[in-house]
C-alpha cells in the first residue's frame, strides 16, 4: 500500500501542565486507505506515547471516538484520511470541557439522558410469562430510525443552542425520549412531557439542523425533535379541548 | 488511599452481562447499592459490536431439547450439559424481557418476533434486530438500568486488584481514569463481567478494550482460568482492520466461494455435509484457511495475506438492506465493496474466547463472594466450539442468574475487615504509582504488545502444532519478564492511557500465558482447537476441562471432568 | 478541565451561515410588523390618513426594504420546504407520511400557485387603479 506522510495537528491539553490547550504536529506516514483514527493510533504507538484520546470497536458503533476533524465533529475510525488535505487538524469536540488531550467531559449528557426517563413505562409492568408484546413492522418503523444513537456526541458538538444554553437537552438525548415515546410497547409520554416541554427541552431547539448534518448514523435528531415539539402541541391542545369539555 | 466507596455488590464491567446482573440485583432486592464499575462509558462496551442474533426457542416447530443438542454437539461434548440445559431454559424468558424493556426485535408480519438461521443450529431460533443485535440489547439495557437510583456508576475507573481476605472477595482497587486516583470501592460481593481477552491477538473483531481484565484479575488473585485453549475463529473479518462480517450474512443466504467461484463447502468434504454455510464456525474457519492453503484463495491489492469471497449478491439490494444493513456499511465504509455488486473479501478472524474464569451453573468462584459472567467466565456452556448468537444469550442468562446469587449471598455474608481491604488496595495504588512514568530502559507498551499478539497468531492460530504452542507459551513467559522493564513517558495522573494500556497488556499478557500452557496440554484437535499433529478427538484421554492457575513460580496445569448427562459423545459430522 | 470551545466553524461555516442569516431575518420583522400597526391606525384613522400611509409606501427606501423582505422570505420558505419532511410524524393515524419528494414538491406546487394568483391580482389591482 503506497505510503505518504500527512501533518497531524492534534490538540493536546494536560491540565497538570498546560494553562490551555495548545497544537502540537506528528508527521505521520500513512497508509492511503487509513481512517483518522488510524494516524493518532499511529501517534499513541509509535510516537508519542503521551497523547490521549478514547477508541474502541473502530467499526462506527461504540461511539467513542468523536472528535472535531479540521472543524467538523467527525467519527474518527469511518473518517478517511483521503478526503483531507496534507494538514489535518483534529481537536476535541466543540461543545464540551476537555479532561485531556482529545477527551472531552460526557457527564453532563449522561444526567440529560437519564432525566428524560429513556426506558419504557408501563401503568402495570409486563410479566415474562405473558410472552413477547406484538409489534406491527409499521409499528417498529415508527421508532426504528431514532434508536439508532451511538451516543457519539457529534450532534452536541455542532450544535449552536448547546453551546449558547447549556441546559439545552441537546439532540441525542431528546431523540432518544421521543424515541420511547412513539414506541407502542411505551406508555410514558406523559410522565416525559413536562422535562420534554419545560426549560432547555425542545422548544429550545431552533432547528439549526446542524445535528442531522454531522450524525454518522443517519439518526435525524433535529427531525426527531421537531415531531416532539408538533406532538407536545398536540397533546397540548387537546388537553386544552378536553378540559374545556369537561368543564361544560 | 485516595477514597474508600462502601455498596453491598460491586460490577465490574459494564456490557451486556454487567448490565443484565445490575438489574437482577436491583430487582432481586431494591435496597442493595450496586456499584456498576466499567473503564468505559457502558454504552462503549465491546457487547455494541455484536451483530447477527440472540439465540432462545421461539417457534412452534423448535424445541429446548433440539437448542441443547445443537449446544452440545456444537461444542464437540465439552459442554456441561446441565449447564446447556439450563440455560436453553432460560433463553426464551430473557429475550422476552428484553423486548419488554424495548429491544426492537426484528418483526414478522403478525408482530411476532422475527428470528433468522444461524451456524449450527438446526432451525430458526436467533432472535434479531436487523444487524445490530449488541448494539440494541446494550442500549437497551443500559437505558433500562438508568432507571434504578441505586445503581450507582463509576464509569471509566479501571479495576486493579480484587481486594481478598480469607478466601472472601471484598472489593476492588479501582484506577479512576479521569483524576488518576486509586479508590477501594468495597462490596460484599463481586461480580466480574469484563468479555474477553482477543486483543492478545493481532487480527481480531474485538475492539480496543478487550483485554482479558476479568480473567486477569481472577487468575492474579489466584482462581483457574477453564478451557483457555479454545479461542474462536469467525469465518468472516474484513481484510486489514478484521472488522466483524455477522454469521448472518450466511444466515440470510449468503455464500462462500473461493477464487474459481466455487462454494467450496459444498463441492468438498469439510465435516459441514448439507449444511453448508450454516456449519459451525471451527469447521468453516478451517474450511477456509484449507482452500487458502490449497492456492484457491482471493487475492486483493494491497493487503497480505489471501481471503475467501462472501458472495450475497443474489440476495438482491432489497434483503440487504433490510436485513443486513450494517453489512453493507461496514464492507463500503472499511474495504470499498458494496455487497450488492460485488463479493466482500473475508477471512477467520480472532472473535471469542470459549474460555474464562472458571465458576459453576449460578456463577461462583472458588472464592466466596466473587462471581463471574459472560465471556469473562467459562461456566462451560460453549465447550470447544461457541455457536453463533449463544453469547448474547449467555451474558443474559448468566448475568442474571449471577446476579440473582450474589444479591441471596450478601443477605448472609459479613464482610471481610475493612481495614485489611483497603491495606490491599493501598498495595495497588502503591504498584500504580510505581508504574507512573517509570523511566524504565525497556520496551514501549506498543512494542511488547506487537510481540506478543505475534506470538500468539504464530502459535494459537486457527491450525496449531505442539511446538508452535510450546513455543509461544515460552515467549509469552518471556515477554512477562519483560513487562518489568517497560518504558513509560506519561507522568500524568490525569487520562493517562499510557498507564491504562500497560495495565491492560500486563492482563492480557496473563491471559496469553493461561491460553499457551493450557492449548499444548491438549493434544488432540476438538473444536476451535485443531492440532495438525494430533488431528482426531480422542475422548479417552482428553474429555475434560483444562484449568490454568498462577502458581510460585507461573502457571499450573490441571483439569476438571466434563459433566454429560444426557449425550454421550459421538462424532461430529453435520 | 479546559472549558468548553464553541462550533469551530461558528459561525463563519458555510451551513452555520444560513442558519445565521434564517435566524438575523427576524430583525426583518420588526420593522414590518411596525409598518403593519401603521397600516391599520391608518385604516381606522380615515381616508386622508390612509392615502398618506399609501403615499409614504412609494419612498424608494421603503420599496427597497420590501424587495429585501420579499427576498428574505422567499429565502426562509425555501429553506423551509426543505427541512418540513422530517418535522412530520412518520405515521397519522393509518396513513405513512409521504414520501419527502412528494411533501416538497407539494409546498413548491402550493407556493408557485399561490404566487401566481397573487401576482395576477396584484396586477389587477394595480391596472385598475391605473
Amino acid at each position: 500500500m503506497a505510503e505518504h506522510t500527512k501533518i497531524i495537528a492534534v490538540t493536546r491539553f494536560d491540565p497538570e501542565r498546560d494553562d490551555a490547550p495548545r497544537s502540537q504536529e506528528y508527521e505521520v506516514p500513512v497508509q492511503e486507505d487509513w481512517k483518522v483514527l488510524e494516524a493518532l493510533n499511529y501517534i499513541k504507538d509509535h510516537l508519542d506515547p503521551t497523547l490521549s484520546h478514547r477508541w474502541s470497536c473502530r467499526m462506527a458503533v461504540c461511539g467513542s471516538c468523536g472528535m472535531n476533524v479540521n472543524g467538523e465533529p467527525k467519527l474518527t475510525c469511518r473518517e478517511p484520511l483521503s478526503n483531507y488535505g496534507e494538514r489535518v487538524e483534529v481537536a476535541p469536540l466543540a461543545n464540551f470541557p476537555v479532561v485531556r488531550d482529545l477527551v472531552v467531559e460526557l457527564e453532563g449528557f449522561l444526567e440529560k439522558l437519564g432525566a428524560l426517563k429513556p426506558w419504557i413505562m408501563l401503568a402495570k409492568q409486563r410479566a415474562p410469562e405473558e410472552g413477547a408484546t406484538r409489534q406491527s413492522p409499521a409499528e417498529l418503523a415508527d421508532f426504528k430510525q431514532f434508536s439508532m444513537c451511538i451516543n457519539c456526541m457529534l450532534c452536541y458538538a455542532a450544535c449552536p443552542v448547546v453551546a449558547n444554553e447549556p441546559d439545552f437537552l441537546g439532540p441525542a438525548a431528546l431523540a432518544t425520549a421521543h424515541r420511547y415515546n412513539l414506541d407502542s410497547r411505551d406508555e410514558g409520554a406523559a410522565q416525559r412531557a413536562e422535562i420534554m416541554r419545560g426549560e432547555g427541552g425542545v422548544f429550545s431547539c431552533s432547528y439549526a439542523n446542524e445535528c442531522a448534518e454531522v450524525c454518522p448514523k443517519n439518526v435525524d435528531p433535529a427531525g426527531a425533535i421537531q415531531q416532539a415539539k408538533l406532538a407536545n402541541v398536540l397533546s397540548w391542545a387537546r388537553s386544552f379541548v378536553v378540559r374545556r369539555r369537561a368543564a361544560s | 488511599m485516595d477514597s474508600v466507596l462502601h455498596y453491598d455488590i460491586v460490577i465490574v464491567g459494564g456490557g451486556a452481562a454487567g448490565l443484565r446482573a445490575a438489574i437482577a440485583v436491583a430487582e432481586a432486592d431494591p435496597q442493595l447499592r450496586v456499584a456498576l464499575v466499567s473503564k468505559v462509558y457502558p454504552m462503549r462496551s465491546h457487547t455494541v459490536s455484536a451483530e447477527g442474533g440472540a439465540a432462545a426457542v421461539a417457534r412452534a416447530d423448535d424445541s429446548l431439547e433440539a437448542h441443547a443438542y445443537d449446544t452440545v454437539k456444537g461444542s464437540d461434548f465439552l459442554g456441561d450439559q446441565p449447564v446447556i440445559q439450563y440455560f436453553v431454559e432460560r433463553a426464551p424468558e430473557e429475550l422476552v424481557r428484553l423486548e419488554h424493556w424495548g429491544c426492537p426485535w426484528s418483526r414478522n408480519d403478525d408482530g411476532t418476533v422475527a428470528t433468522r438461521a444461524f451456524g449450527g443450529m438446526t432451525t430458526k431460533r436467533t432472535w434479531f434486530a436487523t444487524d445490530k443485535v449488541g448494539f440494541h440489547i446494550l442500549h437497551t439495557l443500559f437505558q433500562t438500568s438508568l432507571r434504578y437510583e441505586r445503581i450507582e456508576r463509576l464509569d471509566e475507573h479501571f479495576v486493579t486488584k480484587l481486594l481478598v481476605q480469607d478466601g472472601r472477595c471484598g472489593g476492588v482497587a479501582a484506577l479512576d481514569i479521569r483524576s488518576g486516583e486509586t479508590r477501594a470501592v468495597l462490596g460484599r460481593a463481586v461480580i466480574l463481567a469484563t468479555g474477553g481477552g482477543g486483543r492478545a491477538w493481532p487480527f481480531t473483531t474485538n475492539g480496543a478494550i478487550k483485554t482479558g481484565d476479568g480473567m486477569a484479575l481472577a487468575y492474579r488473585a489466584g482462581l483457574a482460568l477453564k478451557d483457555m485453549e479454545f479461542v474462536q475463529y469467525h469465518p468472516t473479518g474484513l481484510p486489514g482492520t478484521g472488522i466483524l462480517i455477522t454469521e448472518a450474512a450466511r444466515g440470510e443466504g449468503g455464500h462462500l466461494k473461493n477464487a474459481e467461484g466455487e462454494r467450496f463447502l459444498i463441492t468438498r468434504d469439510y465435516g459441514v455435509g448439507q449444511k453448508a454455510e450454516l456449519g459451525p464456525r471451527d469447521m468453516i474457519s478451517r474450511a477456509i484457511t484449507q482452500e487458502i492453503a490449497a492456492g484457491r484463495g482471493v487475492s486483493l491489492p494491497g493487503k497480505t495475506g489471501e481471503f475467501a469471497h462472501l458472495d450475497l449478491r443474489h440476495l438482491g439490494a432489497a434483503k440487504i438492506d433490510s436485513r443486513l444493513p450494517f453489512v453493507r456499511e461496514l464492507a463500503r465504509t472499511y474495504i470499498g465493496v458494496d455487497p450488492v455488486h460485488e463479493p466482500i473479501p473475508v477471512r477467520p478472524v480472532l472473535h471469542y474466547m470459549m474460555g474464562g474464569v472458571d465458576t459453576d451453573i449460578d456463577g461462583a468462584t472458588q472464592i466466596a463472594g466473587l462471581y463471574a459472567a459472560g465471556e469473562t467466565a467459562c461456566v462451560s456452556l460453549n465447550g470447544a466450539n461457541r455457536l453463533g448468537s449463544n453469547s448474547l444469550t449467555e451474558c443474559l442468562v448468566f448475568g442474571a442468574r449471577s446476579g440473582a446469587h450474589s444479591a441471596a449471598h450478601v443477605r448472609e455474608a459479613d464482610a471481610p475487615p475493612e481495614a485489611a481491604l483497603v491495606e490491599s488496595a493501598r498495595a495497588a495504588e502503591a504498584e500504580l504509582e510505581a508504574l507512573r512514568g517509570r523511566q524504565g530502559g525497556g520496551e514501549t507498551v506498543a512494542q511488547l504488545r506487537d510481540a506478543m499478539t505475534r506470538a500468539m497468531e504464530e502459535g494459537t492460530g486457527v491450525y496449531r502444532e505442539q511446538a508452535g504452542m510450546r513455543r509461544a507459551a515460552a515467549q509469552i513467559a518471556e515477554l512477562g519478564g519483560r513487562f518489568a522493564q517497560l518504558r513509560l513517558q506519561d507522568g500524568s495522573r490525569v487520562f493517562n492511557t499510557e498507564i491504562t494500556a500497560a495495565l491492560e497488556l500486563r492482563n492480557l499478557l496473563d491471559v496469553a500465558a493461561a491460553v499457551t500452557v493450557a492449548a499444548a496440554e491438549r493434544r488432540e484437535s476438538r473444536g476451535a482447537h485443531a492440532c495438525s499433529d494430533y488431528p482426531e478427538r480422542n475422548d479417552g484421554e482428553y474429555l475434560h476441562h483444562s484449568l490454568v492457575r498462577l502458581g510460585d513460580s507461573g502457571p499450573v496445569f490441571d483439569k476438571k471432568p466434563v459433566e454429560l448427562g444426557i449425550w454421550e459423545p459421538e462424532e461430529r459430522k453435520y | 478541565m479546559a472549558p468548553p470551545r464553541p462550533p469551530d466553524r461558528f459561525p463563519a461555516g458555510p451551513r452555520y451561515r444560513s442558519y445565521l442569516l434564517f435566524g438575523m431575518g427576524s430583525a426583518l420583522m420588526l420593522p414590518l410588523g411596525f409598518e403593519l400597526l401603521c397600516a391599520l391606525w391608518a385604516l381606522a384613522s380615515g381616508d386622508a390618513a390612509w392615502r398618506e400611509f399609501q403615499a409614504g409606501l412609494r419612498h424608494p427606501l421603503r420599496i427597497a426594504g420590501h424587495a429585501v423582505a420579499g427576498v428574505w422570505l422567499t429565502w426562509v420558505a425555501l429553506r423551509f420546504f426543505r427541512l418540513f419532511p422530517k418535522t412530520q410524524p412518520f405515521r397519522l393515524g393509518p396513513f405513512r407520511r409521504p414520501p419527502d419528494w412528494l411533501l416538497v414538491g407539494g409546498l413548491y406546487g402550493v407556493f408557485a400557485a399561490a404566487s401566481l394568483a397573487l401576482g395576477l391580482w396584484l396586477a389587477g389591482r394595480i391596472g385598475g387603479l391605473g
